[in-house]
């Protein structure tokens, strides 16, 4: 014991160190927005209305099948013509990037919900199937602009530096990185068809023939046994997927749904320039310039909708981020590989389908009657939902690792071998679904919690377009800003967004 | 010091200073290089021999087929396209994408009698994701042959193949190309197909002469920690 | 066989609703309305279509019924002359005929001349039936409709101002929007809201058909009368199908009796109505800042 102290202060230069400093920052910023949140508890009767939508959930009946498969038709038809048509758009913003502007627009299309972009398209084209398939199509598009334009971003760039000096860069493109992100790029895009089936879905909540018209309307009557067909219906369909999606039949399915539900419109130009010249301008300058009347009108709009808005938006956006990657690392071992039986995979495939079928209204609505109104069912819906859909993403992930063959099991399996090897990925998805959240707080006025997706569903509601297009606007930079603070984490951390299978 | 003085100059530096960004590699850096000549570069791994290739490689980018040491393949596509890559800058962009999506003959019979000599004739539309690393290796200098420039400058283009395969590729290089700039670690093989050795050692050029006057043994020293 | 025929009628059928909207357009001529009821928005298509097909034989013209769910898609489809005829809420109607100039109220029902609202409150809240208006509901969680009703959101906001002289957010302790009278009911039933407000013949109806619990929510209040639905027509209509159309189609709602085709909507019957019955709606909109000024 003579000897002379340690020598040696082991250096702190874990890659893990950086991953788990950005995620105490995320948990220590919620941690701090809980003052603001309110998180009651109240609620008296809950259960014979949840004993009826269980009731439901067990005996599915839907009168007419043929409405039914009609509804399908009609979700998987605006489905399929948005993301096809997002997925095109997507790719030409891609091949820009690297431009600032690009990245900008891009953030600032997908920031609109689906939902505000049919409202939109409604006013200008009618309620048309045009309206509908391109209220997928643009948000979408700003999407793949970022998953695509990330994984060129990211391809291994000797292939590039190994090409003749003076190849044209379009030449250099489809040798180099398309190729490299070809296979990454079609996964992405099939898993984008499933979130584009729920989001045509959720366009029927304002009237397209989806199957989401008739569900809105058997949720909101109660007659949960009909919601239940519609819904096990939807789930079926995301569940086959695979199984009918393949390369080969696509230009069928296209052909076949551009002939069920051609995507026409009614443009009444009288009406398109009355929307822009007159209806989104702003109330006090109708009459001509009114600095005075746009200065009260900005400041009334501020104080009692964007600033309050902004502040829920984020300080429920930020709980829901946590309480997602939470559900994430708890449920994804349920479907993967490397944990369990199949029986106990099947019906964590289950589970996770469910959830993330499901709309966030549905679960919100549970967790209403559960908790009463307060921001918690709101945290627990959007946790589940899309921690539901992350760790299906995160689950498949796991399932490419190569553990040695005399790798520990259960827990600490789990702790040594998975949960290192995947946290990268599962903080890359998670991150990215900041923004999701974001959008999706928007759908949850029924829980009274005015965010900026509330407000902008109030304006619409009002048929004031200025103020729609005001918020819309600050919804927009708000993205912006979030997608250029989530850049340069990601460049900090060398985090690979994984993009193919957001 | 070198031979072949009346030949042009291709590659000149004056006590270059070579680096990455702020982060020099080499110092003080004093070399010419002729046509005609075949230089190899000696030093351990992490001497600046790919710093210095491709220095010289930006000095004359349209004269220069280049063949670096990360084979800089594209995994997914076949032995074909990584070598009709070789000659992108040739053709218009949508020639390119013809012979993507579908080779035609022309190419397609130039790069067969390529991969023959390079033993990849039964590989030619495999992609190289399933092939050997020595195949792989044969693949990408089978791009750089493809490109048909007057210079070669191959950063270990042989180091993933076998004694034999080697001594046939570095044949192939020579006979292809008028100059060449190597990066070898074998100094044998060094000392047979090249007349100029330069040799890099702690960041500056430690030996420059002509193959003729090395001496194996003082070669090898190039290898020692200093 | 049987199939066959069942898969070329559901292909009819498909064309006759997904795409109405479409063909709509393309035949001008198709004269189009649509309404959303303010309870039980199922098999709405097949309701509507036989009041369709009652107003086709009433005005010797090609009627048809497209569903729209909500209210902004249903006013933009108005405004796009999508449609020209709809079955819109007191609020709705007078938003529309602001962004239609020249359309007009036509009909009411006979139960929207003096339309009402209850509150409705938990039973746990201790709040009881009274005449007066119930200041006890101040500091409880609360919920309308939908943000776009006059019955669920309008009117009873007013009355809420009108005797707090605040706003609903500054008087309960959180204020949500159910989107639905039925959910409102549900809501309240469960405490998951202490307190809500509904269209009354809603609630009538779930009491009718014992479907609510009133042992655990009741009403608590009835608001004073205020007018409600009406029919609202597009003003170009006579230049499209003739000179006096407006007046059949209204003369055809007025003799709509027949209990089966009523009970769409459900109204015991139609009545006139014309634009300046809804002013106090209008005005009301404005002071609550849902509507801006008509300058």
């Amino acid at each position: 014991m003579q000897s002379s102290s340690f020598p040696l202060i082991p250096v702190r230069d874990s890659s893990a160190t950086a991953m788990v400093r950005t995620s105490a920052l995320f948990v220590l910023v919620a941690l701090l927005c809980l003052p603001w949140a309110d998180l009651s508890i109240s609620t008296r009767d809950p259960w014979q209305e949840l004993a009826r939508l269980g009731w439901g959930l067990l005996t599915p009946s839907f009168d007419n099948p043929l409405t039914l498969l009609e509804a399908l038709a009609n979700t998987l038809a605006f489905a399929l013509q948005g993301v096809a048509l997002g997925a095109v758009g997507g790719f030409l913003l891609a091949l820009g990037y690297r431009r600032a502007a690009v990245r900008r627009f891009a953030a600032f299309i997908r920031a609109i919900h689906e939902l505000f972009w049919a409202l939109l398209f409604i006013q200008l084209a009618g309620l048309s199937p045009a309206a509908g398939v391109l209220a997928i199509a643009i948000p979408y598009a700003g999407t793949f602009a970022k998953i695509y334009g990330e994984l060129f971003e990211e391809v291994d760039p000797s292939a590039r530096q190994a090409l003749p000096v003076g190849t044209g860069a379009l030449s250099a493109f489809f040798f180099t990185e398309l190729p490299q992100c070809f296979a990454h790029m079609v996964t992405y895009t099939r898993y984008r068809l499933e979130c584009g089936i729920r989001s045509s879905a959720v366009l029927g909540f304002i009237g397209l023939p989806t199957v989401g018209f008739h569900l809105e309307t058997a949720l909101k009557q109660g007659q949960y046994s009909e919601a239940a067909a519609l819904f096990y219906a939807l789930v079926l369909v995301i569940v086959t997927l695979h199984g009918w999606m393949r390369a080969k039949l696509l230009p069928l399915y296209l052909l076949a749904v551009l002939v069920w539900l051609p995507p026409v419109a009614q443009f009444n130009g009288a009406l398109v320039w009355r929307f822009f010249s007159e209806d989104i301008v702003p109330a006090p300058l109708r009459q001509g310039w009114n600095g005075e009347g746009l200065w009260r009108w900005l400041h009334a709009l501020w104080s009692s909708q964007i600033a309050p808005g902004l502040g829920n938006t984020l300080v429920l956006a930020l709980l829901a981020l946590i309480g997602t990657g939470l559900v994430t690392l708890l449920t994804f071992p349920a479907i993967s590989h490397l944990f369990g039986r199949p029986v106990t995979r099947a019906g964590g495939h289950f589970f996770l389908v469910l959830m993330r079928s499901a709309p966030e209204y549905l679960l919100a609505f549970v967790g209403l009657l559960l908790w009463g109104p307060s921001m918690l069912p709101a945290v627990v819906a959007l946790s589940l939902h899309n921690g539901a859909i992350i760790a299906h993403l995160v689950g498949h992930y796991s399932d490419s690792l190569q553990l040695r063959d005399d790798a520990v099991t259960g827990l600490n399996r789990y702790l040594f071998e998975v949960l290192p090897r995947i946290y990268r990925t599962f903080l890359a998805f998670t991150l990215y679904r900041f923004e999701i959240l974001m959008r999706e707080t928007a759908m949850l006025g029924i829980l009274g919690i005015p965010t900026l997706g509330f407000f902008i569903d109030s304006a619409f509601t009002e048929f004031r377009f200025d103020r729609a297009m005001l918020l819309l606007l600050v919804t927009a930079l708000l993205n912006m800003s979030v997608d250029m603070l989530a850049r340069t984490l990601r460049r900090r951390l060398h985090l690979s967004s994984q993009p193919e299978s957001l | 010091m070198s031979g072949a003085m009346t030949s042009p100059v291709l590659f000149h530096l004056d006590e270059a200073v070579i680096g990455y960004g702020s982060r020099a590699v080499l110092r003080g850096c004093q070399l010419s290089i002729a046509t005609g000549e075949k230089v190899a570069l000696l030093g351990e791994s992490g001497a600046g021999k790919t710093t210095l290739l491709r220095q010289l490689r930006s000095l004359r980018p349209a004269d220069v087929a280049w063949c670096p040491q990360n084979t800089g393949l594209v995994p997914m596509l076949s032995v074909f396209h990584n070598i009709y890559m070789g000659r992108l800058d040739r053709h218009s962009f949508f020639y390119n994408l013809l012979n993507l999506v579908h080779p035609l003959a022309q190419p397609r019979d130039e790069i067969a009698a390529l991969a023959q000599q390079l033993g990849l004739q039964e590989k030619l539309f495999t992609s190289v994701d399933k092939l050997s690393g020595g195949q792989q290796s044969r693949t990408s200098l089978g791009r750089a042959l493809y490109q048909q420039r007057p210079v070669f400058l191959g950063d270990e283009p042989v180091s993933a193949v076998d004694e034999v395969q080697a001594d046939q590729l570095l044949q192939l290089i020579c006979a292809r190309h008028e100059t060449m700039v190597i990066a070898l670690h074998d100094v044998a093989l060094a000392l047979r197909y090249c007349n100029r050795v330069i040799g890099l050692q702690g960041g500056r050029i430690a030996l420059d002469q002509p193959a003729s006057a090395c001496d194996p043994a003082e070669l090898l020293r190039l290898y020692a920690h200093a | 066989m049987s199939i066959r025929k069942r898969i070329a009628a559901a292909r009819r059928a498909v064309l006759a609703a997904t795409l109405t909207v479409v063909s709509s357009l393309a035949s001008a001529q198709t004269f189009t309305f649509t309404a959303i009821p303010d309870q039980d928005e199922s098999k709405l298509t097949e309701r509507f279509g036989r009041i369709a097909d009652y107003l086709s034989k009433q005005v010797g013209a090609e009627v048809k019924y497209i569903p729209v769910k909500s209210y902004p898609a249903a006013v933009a489809a108005f405004r796009n002359n999508q449609v020209q005829l709809a079955w819109f809420g007191g609020l709705t109607g007078v938003q529309a005929r602001n962004l239609v100039p020249g359309s007009e109220a036509i009909a009411q029902g006979a139960e929207d001349t003096a339309f009402k609202t209850y509150f409705i409150a938990h039973a746990s809240t201790g709040l009881k039936n009274s005449a007066e208006f119930p200041a006890a509901i101040a500091g409880k969680s609360f919920t309308f409709g939908s943000k776009g009703s006059t019955s669920g959101r309008l009117m009873p906001e007013f009355f809420i101002r009108d005797h707090f002289k605040k706003a609903p957010d500054a008087i309960f302790s959180r204020v949500g929007f159910s989107g639905d009278h039925s959910r409102t009911m549900t809501l309240v039933e469960s405490g998951a809201y202490d307190v809500g407000v509904l269209n009354y013949t809603v609630w009538d109806d779930a009491v009718k058909q014992g479907s609510v619990d009133t042992s655990k929510v009741s009403v608590i209040w009835t608001s004073p009368t205020y007018p409600d639905y009406q029919w609202t027509i597009r003003g170009d209509v006579d230049a499209a199908w003739g000179k006096g159309f407006k007046q059949k189609v209204q003369q055809a709602l007025l003799d709509m009796k027949d209990p089966q085709l009523l009970q769409a909507f459900p109204r015991t019957g139609f009545v006139p109505a014309q634009n300046s019955d809804y002013a106090p709606i209008e005005k009301t909109a404005i002071e609550l800042g849902i509507m801006d000024e008509i300058m």
